[in-house]
């Protein structure tokens, strides 16, 4: 296990060096001048120079990642060449709201998907069944932009029970700040819930016929504990990680439901670095995006390790 | 007086999803008396599990079709409560199974599988359950269970498994054990291993046990009496010394071709030419026509009853008794 885990802390660190490279170099390739972004209004060649050569601009491209990378260590991503915020400020005002997002949406799809999954799966063929198979294909098959339109034109416009737009931190007012997140999470935890669904199904099934349910069965346990103990415990234990490599795509999908939502998180934060060509935050972000994942991959293995008895050795 | 488990013209059939239906059992009547051990022969398919998952209620219930009656210490088990089911099974009611392998939970620990069924059945503190949880083992002859007992099932061997197995089926001292196959999917020395405490086992217990095998040295050193499934039914059934010495059914004939004598180490079954025959459509007459060698006219016509043949044996056959044919 520690092996494991020391081998997989060394693996992080080449991975994080080589999607950094990758991130600075896709960024030459955009169109338009960063000095030109940060001169706004300025058109003197001579002011622009100065720019240029006040970023390090006129260095060659490793130099200037060396010096980029070299900030980065000690947490220093440059600063927004729109508004001069520091990069590392704007991250850390942005990144908790998607988190929290992020830990909701993934909750909602574990509460939603796992016993939907288990249920479908103990009642094979009955109405059941066929209603969280139907769920399910909905979830996938919904996008989530319509869905957030529809939400917010149910709960917003029509019930006014929720606010359409807008966030409040957790730590300022709580309910607040669930009833701002509360839909936006759920368009982003919908699909996910789906997929969680499936899988819970098709795995309770196979591990319902096996061998050792019967055991369980034949030493005379209930049903409950025949089906939440001895079956859902090994079909839940791909499941984990599954859960956990689908919070990759709740980050893409931040993207698009934050804008729906106006709230002001991380995807809203790229999205608008990247229309305002505000190349630091791009990398900040980007870089930042890339670590939560892989650390996210890293729990999901650790989990998966942790729940298995076969693999802790 | 009356046996410990008596079992009445059990039918079982498996409803397919394309509408066929397979006969998987029909018509047997069995009966073992407290302390008793009967053995259960036959070729692969015959339906010896399926009658030992019916007696123990395990059988899909949305698929599966079970009539007749299975009496055990007086009630039918098949117009049982789920609950007094589930409160005899792994307690007066237990079984061993084919799979060694495959039949323990690969997410806990041995222990906890065997204290949960105490835990189950006879209640008390976890700390009295894993203490008897290690006497199980021991009686086992599982080596240090004190350190075992905390083990995950990927760790031990099928042969330890099995025992495992065995230890969790007499965790609450059964009336009733099945033991199916117990040592068929097992190498050579674990078999003859598994068999010796099976014996042990028996002495000591006092349970009755239906013991299924194919192995017939086994059934032979075993058993007090022996019944002999063919296609779902029983062809014959007979003490176990007046089985082997005459046999009254040809397919019972069959099976004891290749070994004769008592006193050599088990042989399997003796394979007999031909195919058993499809269970969705069984024949109309005798199921065994098509490979008996002492086929009539008649046996085609209707299936044959079971009649006695001397006290306590019984045969499936409208030539029984069959010395003269046989010699
Ligand atoms: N769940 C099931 N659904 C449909 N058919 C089944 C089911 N279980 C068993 N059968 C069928 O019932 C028949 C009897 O099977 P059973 O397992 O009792 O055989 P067996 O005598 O134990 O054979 P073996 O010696 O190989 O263990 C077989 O034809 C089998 O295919
Ligand atoms: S009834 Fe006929 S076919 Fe069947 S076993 Fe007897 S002799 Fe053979
Ligand atoms: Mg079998």
């Amino acid at each position: 296990m520690l092996n494991f885990l020391a081998r997989r802390l060394a693996q992080i660190v080449p991975t994080l060096f080589f999607v950094s490279v990758l991130i600075f170099s896709l960024q030459q390739l955009l169109p338009g001048d960063p000095a030109l972004v940060m001169a706004g209004e300025e058109r003197d060649p001579a002011v622009i120079e100065q720019i240029r050569h006040q970023y390090r601009l006129d260095q060659p491209v490793p130099v200037q990642y060396a010096y980029w990378i070299k900030g980065v260590l000690v947490g220093d991503f440059g600063e927004s060449l729109r508004n001069k915020m520091p990069v590392r400020e704007l991250i850390a005002q942005k990144l908790p709201v998607t988190l929290q997002l992020g830990a909701m949406a993934i909750i909602i799809a574990f509460l939603i998907g796992i016993p939907a999954g288990i249920v479908a799966a103990v009642k094979k063929g009955t109405a059941w069944d066929y209603g969280a198979n139907f769920f399910a294909l909905w979830g996938i098959s919904t996008p989530n932009f319509w869905l957030g339109i529809m939400l917010i034109f149910l709960f917003s416009i029509e019930l006014g029970w929720l606010p359409a737009s807008g966030y409040v931190p957790l730590s300022e007012d709580w309910r607040a700040s669930l009833a701002a997140t509360i839909m936006p999470a759920f368009v982003l935890g919908n699909a996910i819930a789906a997929i969680l669904m499936r899988h819970t199904r098709s795995a309770m099934l196979q591990v319902l016929e096996s061998d050792y349910v019967r055991t369980a069965r034949a030493k005379g346990l209930s049903e409950r504990s025949v089906i939440l103990k001895h079956a859902m415990r090994n079909a839940l234990t791909p499941i984990i990680t599954l859960g956990a490599l689908e919070l990759g795509t709740l980050l893409s999908g931040a993207v698009l439901t934050e804008q729906i939502f106006s709230i002001p998180g991380f995807g809203k934060l790229i999205v608008d670095a990247v229309f305002n060509r505000d190349y630091a935050v791009v990398q900040g972000v980007v870089l930042v995006t890339a670590t939560v994942y892989i650390t996210l991959n890293l729990i999901a293995d650790i989990a998966y390790i942790l729940v298995n008895p076969r693999l802790r050795g | 007086m009356s046996p410990l488990i008596e079992i009445r013209d059990l039918r079982i059939r498996f409803h397919g999803d394309d509408g066929r239906i397979t006969h998987a059992v029909d018509s047997v009547d069995l009966s073992v008396a407290n302390g008793a051990t009967l053995g259960l022969v036959g070729e692969s398919g015959c339906g010896k599990s399926v009658t030992s998952l019916a007696i123990m209620g395990l059988l899909p219930k949305q698929t599966t079709e079970v009539t007749g009656a299975i009496r055990f210490d007086g009630f039918d088990l098949l117009k049982a409560a789920d609950q007094t089911l589930r409160d005899l099974r792994g307690n007066r009611l237990a079984m061993i199974f084919q799979e060694p392998m495959t039949s323990l939970n690969p997410s806990f620990t041995i222990g906890d599988q065997i204290i949960e069924t105490i835990l189950r059945h006879r209640g008390g503190s976890r700390k009295s359950a894993r203490e008897r949880a290690i006497d199980l083992l021991r009686r086992v002859h599982i080596p240090s269970p004190e350190r075992r007992i905390d083990e995950y099932p990927h760790k031990l061997s099928g042969g330890m498994r099995q025992r495992v197995m065995i230890a969790m089926a007499l965790a609450c001292d059964p009336q009733l054990l099945i033991a199916d196959e117990p040592t068929t999917a097992l190498d050579v020395t674990l078999q003859a291993q598994i068999l010796e405490l099976m014996r042990e086992l028996k002495a000591a217990s006092g349970a009755a046990i239906i013991l299924i095998t194919h192995d017939l040295g086994v059934v032979a050193e075993v058993c007090d009496e022996v019944a002999v499934m063919y296609a779902g039914e029983i062809v014959e059934r007979a003490p176990v010394d007046e089985l082997f010495s005459a046999p009254q059914h040809p397919y019972t004939v069959g099976l004891l071709g290749s070994i004769p004598r008592l006193d050599q180490r088990a042989e399997q079954l003796a394979t007999i030419e031909g195919m058993v025959p499809n269970m969705a459509q069984p024949p109309a007459g005798c199921r065994f026509a098509a490979r008996c060698p002492f086929v009539l006219e008649a046996c085609t016509r209707a299936p044959p009853p079971l009649v006695d043949v001397s006290p306590g044996h019984v045969s499936r056959c409208i030539r029984a008794p069959l010395e003269i044919l046989v010699s």
